[in-house]
């Protein structure tokens, strides 16, 4: 009985949430679902998707430059998050902040001033000349494209790692090296392994919207290397082909899934839910 | 004659923020003794422990292990290994792992683990728990397979900080006995803490009573329990009537108004003491037999016992009887030279061992149950 009401009280008190999550997270999925099986005219039809094969190499090299972008971010991010947990309490909130900064900037500006830095006559390019390396390629390269990946989602791998470490409990430090273990061994066996779930949610983190973006490939590649974000912002913004951009939304969205289980098997710790 | 002593502290003093932890520790440990360090909350128990493992530099002061000073060693390089107050077992390995942690790092071989692990289990009882989770044993298990995962190594020297603290009593001395056969059919020095001192006094072979980060006494159990160097000891060990005495010449004292014979000599004619007298030392005798007068004020039932609280001239003793007595009963004491334990005043003098306060301590206790239902 009371039983009964307590569980009526939670339904209650989570009905904004269920109505919130089914306007806007269902009911846009069923939406591009339904654009993406059928035509401009609304009749069911499995064209657009099995028109996308001309769209393979666009989805490869955009899982490649969204991969080769986490694993930079993450090669940076583990030991920055590594260091900040091991400062004094003041100086780890300091660095948060700092981490964070950037992320109070617009998304566009912050990629913007990329492009001033890169440029031919770039801040860059400017000291390499005065000290006699001529104008070198920067902006307009898939580096440039991966390096702003890098530079915005960076934020989103350093934090949940640090997260994680610095709630590490320091006894079971300690623990490792009364057993034994030199500050290496005891990276590898105590602080990585507990430290796999916030790498999962780093990863994800960074890994998603690169694989996705548009306008980072436009301003810093660009347009020479064409992501399968672009592709799909395109048929939105100038081909009018919304099926089109369903269907290719769609399958993004199913290797995104893909490769969000492949990695997730990696993590058999039960914390591994985090991601879901 | 220096490798007499497996693990040596000199002059060790620890301090944090500019307050002493530790102060002028010095303590001398044999291969194969069990050492208990034993003392209040916050004494620096721990922060002794920290010392030896290698987890605490010494403001002043030298480590030694087998007579070698091994200040600045790094604790992964010391050989001795800590069971945690807390455990501090590994969440992300399984038993089977936690216990071969020590094994792994030294690179053992695979199959080499796999039987000393496996021969951990059986000694600590928990074979067939080897892929459990860590956090879904019982505090009993977790306590073992900390044990197990510090023996497995062989140290010379263990350290135990507190490692029974969390069980419950029954329990408890299981483990109890359990260490003190680790203890003795592996040969290894066990520096155990405790604020337990039942706990101390039946498991170990050396007691060390610390307070406020000073040793206060070293001894045997039975030298800590009958020989108390102070008050606080005397106090601390077990209950005590402390009294403020003279040492009129050898073996004569005088104390509550009246002279006793004692066993206790090489004090100076007339210094003032401080005398030690344990509840189960005191008779009670009819009258025309007694040495002392007084008049019941309080009385407890703790099964093999009573414990009652006897008025003497202003001053509460407690005593320990069988007999059944009433509030407000006059009574007869009778006390055996041995049963008087005589000590030089410290510090410490007048501050324990008076149980006027006894009677309202039992009354607040019960007022605060009371407001609990
Ligand atoms: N890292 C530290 N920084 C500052 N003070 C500390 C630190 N570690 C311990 N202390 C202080 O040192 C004193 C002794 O602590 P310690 O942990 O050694 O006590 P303990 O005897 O083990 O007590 P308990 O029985 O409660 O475990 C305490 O007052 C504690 O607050
Ligand atoms: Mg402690």
């Amino acid at each position: 009985m009371n039983k009964k009401r307590t569980d009526f009280a939670q339904k209650l008190i989570s009905a904004p949430y269920i109505v919130w999550s089914a306007i806007f997270i269902i009911v846009p999925l069923l939406m591009v679902a339904y654009y993406a099986f059928t035509d401009k005219s609304g009749a069911f039809t499995l064209d657009n998707i099995s028109g996308l094969s001309r769209y393979a190499k666009t989805f490869g090299m955009s899982l490649l430059y969204a991969a080769e972008a986490t694993v930079i971010s993450l090669i940076i991010a583990y030991p920055l998050a590594y260091f900040m947990s091991n400062m004094k309490a003041g100086a780890q909130r300091m660095m948060s902040m700092l981490i964070m900064l950037p992320m109070w900037m617009n998304f566009l500006i912050r990629t913007y001033s990329w492009i001033t830095i890169l440029a031919k006559t770039g801040i860059i390019n400017t000291l390499l000349s005065k000290i006699g390396i001529g104008p070198v390629q920067l902006i307009n390269t898939p580096g440039a494209v991966v390096l702003g990946m890098v530079y915005n989602y960076l934020p989103y791998m350093v934090l949940p790692i640090y997260t994680v470490m610095v709630k590490i409990d320091k006894s079971l430090l300690e623990a490792a090296d009364d057993l034994g273990s030199s500050p290496i061994s005891r990276l590898r066996r105590v602080i990585f392994p507990m430290t796999v779930p916030g790498i999962i949610s780093g990863i994800t983190m960074v890994f998603v919207p690169s694989v996705s973006t548009f306008y980072i490939s436009q301003k810093l590649g660009g347009g020479k290397t064409m992501l399968i974000g672009d592709v799909i912002e395109m048929q939105f913004q100038s081909s009018y082909n919304y099926n089109l951009g369903a269907a290719i939304s769609l399958v993004l969205m199913v290797l995104i899934l893909i490769s969000l289980a492949v990695m997730n098997r990696f993590d058999d710790s039960e914390e591994g839910g985090i991601l879901i | 004659m220096t490798n007499e002593n497996i693990v040596e502290l000199k002059n060790i003093t620890v301090t944090f923020d500019g307050e002493k932890i530790l102060d002028r520790i010095n303590l001398a440990i044999k291969d194969k003794e069990f050492v208990t360090l034993l003392g209040p909350s916050g004494c620096g128990k721990t922060t002794t422990l920290r010392v030896i493992a290698g987890f605490v530099s010494p403001t002043e002061g030298d480590i030694l292990f087998d007579g070698k000073a091994v200040n600045h060693l790094p604790p992964h390089k010391r050989q001795v290994n800590t069971i945690f107050q807390r455990y501090a077992l590994f969440p992300h390995l399984n038993v089977f792992e936690n216990i071969a942690f020590g094994l792994r790092v030294k690179k053992v071989p695979e199959a080499e683990i796999k039987k000393q692990v496996t021969d951990m289990l059986k000694l600590v009882n928990l074979s067939g728990y080897e892929k459990r989770n860590i956090a879904k044993l019982s505090g009993g298990q977790q306590q073992r397979v900390a044990i197990a995962r510090a023996i497995i190594n062989r140290p010379k020297v263990l350290l135990l900080d507190e490692p029974l603290a969390a069980l419950d009593l029954k329990l408890r001395k299981d483990m109890q006995v359990e260490l003190k056969n680790i203890q003795k059919s592996l040969g290894i020095t066990f520096i155990f803490v405790t604020h337990d001192q039942e706990e101390a006094l039946s498991m170990s072979d050396t007691v060390v009573v610390m307070n406020e980060g000073v040793i206060q006494q070293i001894g045997t159990p039975q030298d800590i329990y009958n020989e108390p160097k102070n008050a606080f000891v005397a106090d601390f060990i077990g209950e005590s009537n402390i009294l403020d005495g003279v040492m009129k010449e050898d073996f004569l004292t005088s104390f509550s108004g009246r002279e006793f014979t004692c066993l206790d000599s090489g004090f100076a004619r007339n210094e003032r003491v401080d005398i030690v007298v344990r509840p189960e030392d005191v008779d009670i005798v009819p009258e025309k037999d007694a040495m002392l007068l007084g008049e019941v004020t309080s009385v407890t039932f703790l099964g093999v016992h009573y414990e009652i609280i006897v008025d003497i001239g202003g001053f509460k003793w407690m005593i320990q009887t069988t007999d059944e007595q009433k509030v407000g009963d006059k009574v007869g004491l009778y006390i055996e030279p041995d049963a008087i334990h005589v000590m030089k005043k410290s510090k410490y003098s007048g501050m324990y061992g008076d149980y006027s306060t006894f009677s309202d301590e039992i009354e607040h206790l019960s007022d605060l149950e009371e407001d609990e239902n």
